[in-house]
């Protein structure tokens, strides 16, 4: 385990962190305003471009790769991602701790008759933190979890309730912050405290994780024995795991998912991907 | 803050309840795409969306046209007779419209392909030969553009429309007001004349100059009367004579008063655009078409100061009751032609037209139009020239989820024909954003979905009537270093062939490389423009800059031109 991650560890028994919550509902109503704090937010969906890349001999539609999978969305905020994931076939309960959140996301989500009447069984929210999700037998084939890595308390319990809630062959995406100077410069400095984009506070750069600390903590996860991605120095294999970085094109407003293993795409913002084994079972946690 | 956030909450679960309450009490049917107006741009706009798969399957489609669509869907022009209003494709226009299969409907034996273009200075007559075929640009025989009737296009895309159920065509019925409300999450609420109201996901307006859409979603728009009134008819001639080629060539002339367009749309008939001052437009209209007819052939041929003559001579008679006669006209033109010095047997003749219809045509015909002999009856019409661009083409806050295209969005002098194209160009590119948010899960009525749209249209749009709006500007002068300078852009743009060639393309949609001429084309009718304005005010020195003028327009030129080799 990363020193980092460790450190960090020893702070809070609970992943989820009181202050990011109160930060989170204030900002709440806006979740909906496009052209607002969450305007980044908004373009960002690379879930699919992924899911198109990993499955290239996919012969269906690509809209459809995702139909009728069961799909969590931790920390799903007003339901930006939840929604197109429904929209595109996918079962999605989103999830989130803060309860205004969930009502802005549910009353958005009342309003679009398209997801209306697919029904819950399409579309559902739910005002919980992800960890008691783990007391249903309930698994998921998709778990993401977009910008939440960076604001929660105690990433490796974080990490961990989200991949006991993949099923065994299933997919966790992760998207979060590099905690690099760039990321800093970036996020910090010229989103919040120069162009005033994104409400001051929001981020917080000691709270980021590198993408190698990710990729470590699933050379070890479950167990030393058995893990996510191979142990050793090797890259993951195109079936394990893979980092990618996003990045933002401010000229044509929209995020563009740089190609694997492009040089230096992944120093600010980015997309982590692993795939649980699919031998894998409950009995593999500690 | 904890407070007001949680009062906020209750106020939105308040909200929520009430929705639900009045959902099931509703009229209002859910759309998730209702398109206003049925002209050119809506049609194939429902078309586009129409021939996606994607669409078909997960959007429920309307257009509400206030008109009967039915006539248009019925038109059957007899042989020979045109249709007032047609408009010169771009290769681009015409490729996005078999795209979508529409031009399988479109009946291509009424369109004619325009192969040259021929570009004159009413003042100076500095000319430019615009020519497909001697540059070799494209394939044999696709020529530049190709000149459609609107209605054809117009019935061959409801044609088309007709084979595709899943679109919903609601004509016959007015728009009579369009709201929102805050309880059905200030989606626009379409209220039709029959009683029905449309919530609609996402809102188009292709509604024309007064736009309603437009009015709704609040978008301010800017722009501009120009001092012009736009004549248009259908014009019968004889066939072009021997040795002198099919009747595939496009003219056009700048007059002081405005240019002069002649478009061809079969051997016999071609399609008038004339551009002038409004007085002298209802003078001419008012005076006939046997006048106008006579008009026309004067106007691409004799010298400036005898179109002046003439045209105040029109003008006075209108004024004083008793408007001109086709005799006193013809009687004018032959003194006029006699005082240049034209012989009766010359290309520039017009007067008598009868003796020069048949026969071995003299020299010089294939410079200008062939010799109007009749305008079709009831074809005869005029309207006013604007120019007005939107400041957004996407609505905000209570005007949210609302997009305009076509003419509802921009409205552009006709001088290059450029409207249509526009329109189809928004319209292409708004299917494409809305075809890309379906494939992301996206909501395609989302800012996020259309912002692609009017980041790609609007500057784009912006550009070309820009040089529309300068073109004009500058060839409506017979200030003496103005007109020098303009005909020396002019014949420099001739002899240089690469830039000729750029321009072309771009006319007919068909771009030579990354960059666009029109940034070309933009940045050298900027430096012209600055020029003679400063030409206007300092006479002297004037010589300096309207050289850095032309040098500039030339090193665009190169260094455009280079780039691409």
């Amino acid at each position: 385990m990363h020193r980092h991650l460790l450190r960090r560890a020893l702070h809070t028994s609970s992943s989820i962190n009181p202050a990011e919550i109160a930060h989170f509902s204030r900002l709440s109503s806006q979740w909906w305003d496009e052209a607002g704090e969450f305007s980044f937010l908004h373009k960002m969906n690379p879930l699919l471009e992924v899911a198109r890349d990993e499955q290239p001999a996919f012969n269906e539609p690509a809209s459809s790769v995702l139909k009728g999978l069961d799909v969590l969305d931790v920390g799903c905020g007003g339901g930006l991602l939840s929604e197109s994931l429904a929209r595109l076939g996918a079962k999605t309960l989103g999830v989130d701790a803060s309860e205004a959140n969930i009502s802005i996301a549910k009353l958005h989500a009342a309003q679009d008759p398209g997801l209306a009447q697919a029904g819950p069984s399409s579309l559902s929210y739910l005002h919980t933190p992800a960890e008691a999700l783990l007391a249903n037998p309930k698994r998921y084939d998709v778990v993401c979890s977009m910008e939440v890595l960076e604001h929660v308390d105690n990433p490796p319990e974080f990490l961990d309730t989200c991949s006991r809630l993949v099923k065994p062959g299933g997919h966790l995406f992760l998207s979060t912050i590099s905690r690099t100077a760039l990321a800093y410069f970036l996020t910090i400095f010229m989103a919040e405290d120069v162009l005033r984009k994104v409400s001051r506070g929001t981020h917080t750069h000691a709270k980021f994780i590198r993408p190698e600390e990710l990729v470590a903590f699933f050379r070890k996860y479950p167990n030393a024995d058995s893990p996510w991605v191979h142990a050793g120095r090797r890259e993951p294999t195109r079936t394990q795991a893979e980092v990618r970085g996003l990045v933002y094109n401010p000229l044509g407003a929209r995020w563009i998912l740089a190609p694997r293993g492009a040089w230096g795409a992944a120093e600010c913002n980015y997309l982590f991907w692993v795939r649980k084994p699919a031998a894998a079972d409950e009995r593999g946690h500690v | 803050m904890l407070a007001t956030t949680s009062s906020r909450i209750c106020r939105r679960a308040a909200l929520l309840r009430s929705w639900r309450r009045s959902v099931s009490t509703a009229t209002s049917e859910e759309w998730d795409v209702v398109v206003v107006g049925g002209g050119p741009a809506g049609l194939a706009l429902a078309s586009a969306l129409g021939s996606s798969q994607l669409v078909r399957e997960s959007l429920r489609v309307a257009l509400v046209e206030a008109s009967d669509l039915s006539k248009v869907l019925d038109w059957t022009p007899a042989t020979g007779t045109f249709s007032n209003r047609a408009s010169s494709l771009t290769h681009k226009s015409q490729a996005f419209l078999k795209d979508i299969f529409a031009w399988d409907h479109v009946d291509e034996e009424r369109t004619c392909l325009i192969q040259d273009m021929q570009v004159w200075d009413g003042v100076s007559d500095a000319r430019i030969d615009f020519s497909a075929s001697l540059l070799g640009l494209g394939t044999l025989g696709q020529g530049m553009a190709r000149m459609t009737e609107n209605l054809n296009l117009q019935r061959g895309l409801l044609r088309h429309l007709s084979s595709i159920p899943q679109v919903h065509i609601l004509d016959k019925t007015k728009v009579q007001t369009i709201d929102h409300a805050e309880a059905s999450g200030d989606w626009p609420l379409v209220h039709l004349d029959n009683g029905r109201v449309l919530r609609s996901r996402l809102l188009v307006g292709a509604d024309g100059l007064n736009s309603p859409v437009r009015s709704f979603a609040k978008i301010s728009s800017y722009g501009w009367a120009y001092d012009t009134q736009a004549i248009v008819a259908t014009m019968s001639h004889p066939p072009r004579g021997a040795f002198m080629g099919p009747n595939t060539t496009a003219y056009q002339r700048f007059l002081p008063t405005g240019p002069i367009a002649f478009l061809p749309l079969s051997p016999m008939a071609s399609s008038l655009v004339w551009s002038t001052k409004p007085p002298l437009a209802a003078a001419l209209v008012a005076s006939g078409p046997a006048v106008l007819g006579s008009m026309i052939n004067a106007a691409f041929r004799l010298p400036d100061v005898s179109m002046r003559y003439l045209n105040q001579f029109i003008l006075d008679a209108h004024a004083s009751g008793s408007p001109a006669t086709a005799p006193q006209i013809q009687a004018e033109i032959a003194w006029r032609e006699r005082s240049h010095a034209i012989d009766e047997t010359s290309a520039y003749a017009s007067a008598s037209i009868e003796a020069k219809i048949q026969g071995i045509p003299p020299t010089g015909a294939e410079l200008l139009p062939p010799l109007v002999t009749s305008l079709q009856p009831g074809t005869v019409a005029s309207f006013p020239l604007r120019f007005n661009h939107t400041d957004s083409y996407l609505g905000e806050g209570t005007g949210s989820r609302t997009v305009l295209v076509g003419d509802a969005a921009h409205t552009v002098h006709p001088l290059a024909g450029q409207g249509l194209n526009l329109g189809l160009a928004d319209v292409e590119c708004l299917a494409r954003c809305i075809q890309d948010a379906l494939l992301q899960g996206g909501d395609v009525g989302s800012r996020t979905a259309l912002l692609p749209y009017a980041q790609e249209r609007y500057f784009e749009n912006h550009k070309i009537m820009s040089v529309m709006d300068k073109l004009h500007k500058l060839y409506s002068t017979s200030f003496e270093p103005v007109v020098w300078a303009r005909s020396v852009g002019l014949e420099v743009v001739n002899e240089f062939d690469s830039v000729k060639a750029a321009l072309m393309m771009e006319a007919s949609g068909k771009g030579l490389g990354e960059s666009s001429v029109w940034d070309l084309l933009a940045k050298g009718s900027e430096s012209l423009a600055a020029a003679t304005n400063a030409a206007k005010i300092i006479r002297t020195g004037v010589s300096g800059m309207l050289v850095t003028a032309v040098q500039g327009v030339l090193k665009t030129a190169t260094s455009t031109s280079s780039r691409k080799h």
